[in-house]
């Protein structure tokens, strides 16, 4: 008993100093969210910067903690103000899923960008605090613990004094409460905008140099991760209340300390991307808050432009086609039809996100989790049941269809931003549970020993046959798609997609359409999963992240959304782009997010337009 | 009451404004000289919020030009302008819900740096608005409609500006608040503040205005002296809705 009572106090403490981290990312991005009604990917990346900042301080220049802490704030608030004017004021007066947009591709630069310049390896961070640890009242307490306490309790206090105060804190109050209010009263709401970024890009950043302090480490993953700890905790403080976050990040800290400590150290993650999906279907508006429903979005968010879809003859879309048929005879280069064959897979991948998101308006982050579940799923099939590939092929698709369409369904009711988080969220969780559940996945180990696909005892080995298979899948999976959107289905969904309200009004079952949708696009994603699993012949739950998600969805932008052409083109150009200037191989990551940031701002309709 | 030296404080030429497709004004005259009290009526759609957002910077119109005290300020950024001296109640009020009356009343101040004189205003608003001076911890989001619409003036005013543009003032306050409001604006212009204010109740705002301008469909159809609005036949039928 005793025991029991030593280790609960002991994970209390552990709770709340991650907890303490935890609120430091989540009063950024409340504060973000509060001004600019802006949901900040990029802030996880931030966070990271600091922590690199932090270790450069300390290992590289040997400079004390405390100078570490100022550098690292002002590092950290620049890299806040240059996003926000790069990348964030330019798209002023664009839809609310434009910026969003942005900040993922900034992400995905300052990711690589660190990764460039300091190894993919984790490094490790010294710890400049006494290594002591204090007994107090049968509970044991470090010295770092009591560090990021203090620095918590000290950054809340400046925080609030800050907003309560100064004239600059009530700008910010009053910006965020009213946009254009504010302005009447002489704010400059774009300096409160910049002047936001800088403050919640210094608190990340001294939550990213805390972290590394306490794990010891820093590594380049780590961004993803705390942003979504960080929406995690502000969902469930209520999205845009600044003491809510706060109150979140502990709960989220104490929820994930007693969670490992019942379930293990693997089920970490997972307890964060639960909350989330759970808060933002259940309480939308946070714990905190009595209203339970979160205010509308505007009601078409979806679409970043509207545009007409450059017009695409019947002759040219068929030359398109013979051409990538003769590809292996005209140029048999194998490290070609492999990367040709990534962009047909990917490209069934980013016609289902087309679907989704273009058509009917649904932005899904998700659609990896859905290559997931149908490469597993197939997989199984074969190795434990036996089936044949093309039987568990099918059959994958199916299974990612139903699991994906049910993960899905608790989110329908949400909108716009909300749905992105969600689905990203769902893609997630899919990749936690194939982690932890060791007895039918294999676990951390994968599975390996996939046989190749074939076709009625066709074996595909050689790259030229696997090409010819996935690029005859994605032609079908085309075929069908335009078939569908051109029918009365199509119409449906655009409708859901231009105004959900409206829709509803002319009698259209909301719940029944996006089912339709979802199902659809995770059948398509699932078979691309399947057939990627298999080429690969080993999967794991590392081979399907948000990573290929995000990708995905670039592809359709820059395609145009809900063309047809456009995704597979779009596919094609991203895929083989970083491959054909082989220099640009290692740069991958900063060619994505530059090109999602460039045509958001140029061409937001995307190269063919969207339909 | 006239001019003192002709040239009106604002002035707005030949304005013609677009939400993309759609226009909304068509070659829009109007002007308002220093010491008056200014309205624009018209019914639902006119215009009259956007001409608002003209003046305010908030909607930058396609032709034409706003000039304020000779001075042109058309596609100015809003802070610039407010900080000239234009002032505004905007419609609907717009209170910071979440911030006290205090803070709000201050908002109003935000652009001015004269600390002291910023003090004196805030008593004086205090004693202006004895209802306020009882809620000043409260939340603007607390108050009532017409309580609302006093911190909403009391606010413009804290700004000490030139000219005070006001939107609906009396839109949705119970009949009571509206004899106040419009009492408000009539005791405040008497202390030298310039009004230009858009009204749907053409009736209570020519009671106490000096001039008017009617507004329909993006056009100023008619123009005058208040009284001389009030009597006429036309407006009565179209506006005032008094067929007697």
């Amino acid at each position: 008993m005793e025991s029991f009572l030593r280790t609960f106090s002991d994970q209390t403490i552990n709770g709340l100093v991650i907890g303490n981290i935890y609120a430091f990312i989540a009063v950024g991005l409340a504060l973000i969210f509060g001004v600019g009604n802006l949901i900040n990917f990029a802030h996880g990346s931030v966070f990271m910067v600091g922590a690199y900042v932090g270790w450069v301080c300390m290992t590289w220049w040997n400079l004390p903690l405390a100078v570490a802490f100022v550098v690292v704030t002002l590092v950290c608030a620049l890299v806040g103000v240059a996003i926000e004017r790069f990348a964030l004021y330019p798209l002023r007066g664009a839809p609310p899923i434009a910026p969003l947009l942005a900040t993922i591709g900034v992400s995905f630069m300052i990711d690589q960008a660190v990764q460039l310049l300091f190894s993919r390896n984790p490094h490790a961070f010294p710890n400049p605090l006494i290594e002591h640890r204090f007994q107090v009242g049968g509970v044991t307490v470090g010295a770092i613990d009591l560090l990021i306490a203090g620095v918590g309790v000290a950054a809340a206090l400046t925080l609030y004094s800050f907003l309560r105060f100064t004239r600059w804190g009530w700008a910010l109050r009053a910006t965020a409460q009213d946009r254009e209010a504010a302005l009447q009263m002489g704010v400059n709401v774009n300096a409160v905008n910049r002047m936001t970024f800088a403050i919640a890009a210094a608190l990340g950043g001294i939550a990213g140099l805390l972290v590394g302090m306490y794990f010891n480490t820093v590594y380049p993953t780590m961004s993803f991760q705390a942003t979504f700890k960080g929406f995690a905790a502000v969902v469930l403080g209520g999205l845009g209340n600044v003491p809510g976050a706060v109150l979140g990040g502990l709960l989220l800290g104490l929820i994930e300390s007693y969670g490992v400590a019942i379930f293990g150290a693997t089920y970490r993650n997972l307890f964060a991307f639960i909350i989330l999906i759970a808060v933002l279907v259940w309480r939308p508006n946070g714990l905190f808050s009595l209203k339970p429903r979160v205010t509308q979005e505007p009601l078409t968010g979806t679409f970043i432009a509207k545009g007409r879809p450059v017009p695409t003859p019947k002759w040219l879309i068929a030359t398109l086609i013979g051409v990538a048929f003769v590809v292996p005879i005209l140029a048999p280069n194998p490290y070609l039809l492999q990367i040709l064959t990534n962009a047909w897979l990917l490209g069934m991948v980013a016609l289902s996100v087309t679907l989704v998101t273009g058509t009917a308006g649904q932005t899904s982050l998700g659609q990896a989790g859905f290559m997931a579940i149908g490469a597993y799923a197939s997989a199984l099939l074969v190795l434990r049941l036996g089936w044949p590939f093309e039987l568990s092929m099918i059959a994958a698709a199916f299974i990612s269809a139903i699991l994906g369409t049910l993960l899905v369904f608790p989110a329908f009711r949400l909108r716009a931003a909300y749905i992105a988080i969600a689905t990203l969220a769902i893609g997630e969780i899919v990749n936690q549970v194939i982690l932890n559940w060791e007895g039918l996945t294999q676990g951390a180990m994968g599975i390996a020993g996939l046989p190749p696909p074939s076709l009625l005892g066709w074996q595909m080995i050689r790259p030229h046959e696997i090409y010819y298979f996935s690029l005859a899948l994605l032609c079908l999976a085309a075929l069908v798609q335009w078939r569908l959107v051109r029918s009365p289905l199509g119409r449906t969904w655009r409708s859901l997609r231009e105004d959900e309200v409206a829709a509803q009004a002319f009698g259209v079952n909301l719940n029944r359409y996006k089912t339709l949708a979802f199902g659809v696009a995770a059948w398509l994603a699932g078979l691309s999963g399947a057939v990627t699993g298999h080429m690969y012949t080993y999967i794991s739950h590392e081979t399907f992240t948000n990573t290929t998600s995000i990708l995905a969805l670039t592809m359709v932008i820059l395609g145009g959304m809900g063309n047809l052409l456009g995704a597979i083109v779009g596919a094609v150009v991203l895929t083989a782009l970083p491959e054909v200037f082989r220099g640009l191989a290692d740069y991958r990551y900063l060619v994505y997010g530059l090109t999602l940031l460039l045509v958001i701002r140029f061409r937001p309709q995307g190269l063919l337009g969207t339909d | 009451m006239s001019a003192s030296n002709g040239q009106p404080l604002l002035q707005l030429k030949n304005i013609d404004t677009a939400y993309g497709p759609i226009q909304v004004h068509f070659d829009l005259n109007l002007h308002v000289h220093a010491g008056e009290i200014v309205c624009l009526l018209g019914g639902n759609a006119s215009g009259k919020s956007t001409t608002m957002k003209v003046i305010l910077g908030l909607v930058r119109p396609l032709r034409g030009s706003v000039l304020f005290d000779g001075r042109a300020i058309t596609g100015l950024p809003t802070p610039q302008i407010v900080r000239l001296g234009i002032g505004s109640v905007p419609e609907a009020r717009r209170i910071f819900a979440q911030m006290t009356v205090r803070e709000n009343l201050l908002m109003g101040a935000y652009h001015r740096k004269d600390r002291r004189a910023i003090a004196e205003d805030y008593e004086r608003m205090l004693t202006l608005f004895p209802r306020l001076k009882e809620r000043l911890h409260q939340r603007g989001g607390t108050l009532s409609g017409g309580e609302q619409q006093m911190l909403a003036i009391a606010r413009a005013l804290m700004g000490r500006p030139r000219l005070i543009c006001m939107d609906e003032p009396t839109m949705g306050l119970s009949p009571l608040y509206v004899d106040r409001v419009l009492g408000l604006i009539q005791q405040i212009n008497a202390h030298g503040y310039t009004i230009f204010m858009v009204e749907q109740n053409a009736h209570l705002a020519l009671q106490i205005a000096h001039r008017g301008y009617v507004l329909q469909n993006g056009r100023i159809v008619m123009e005058g002296n208040a009284q001389a609005l009030l009597n006429d036949p036309e407006i009565q039928d179209a506006y005032l809705g008094e067929k007697q």
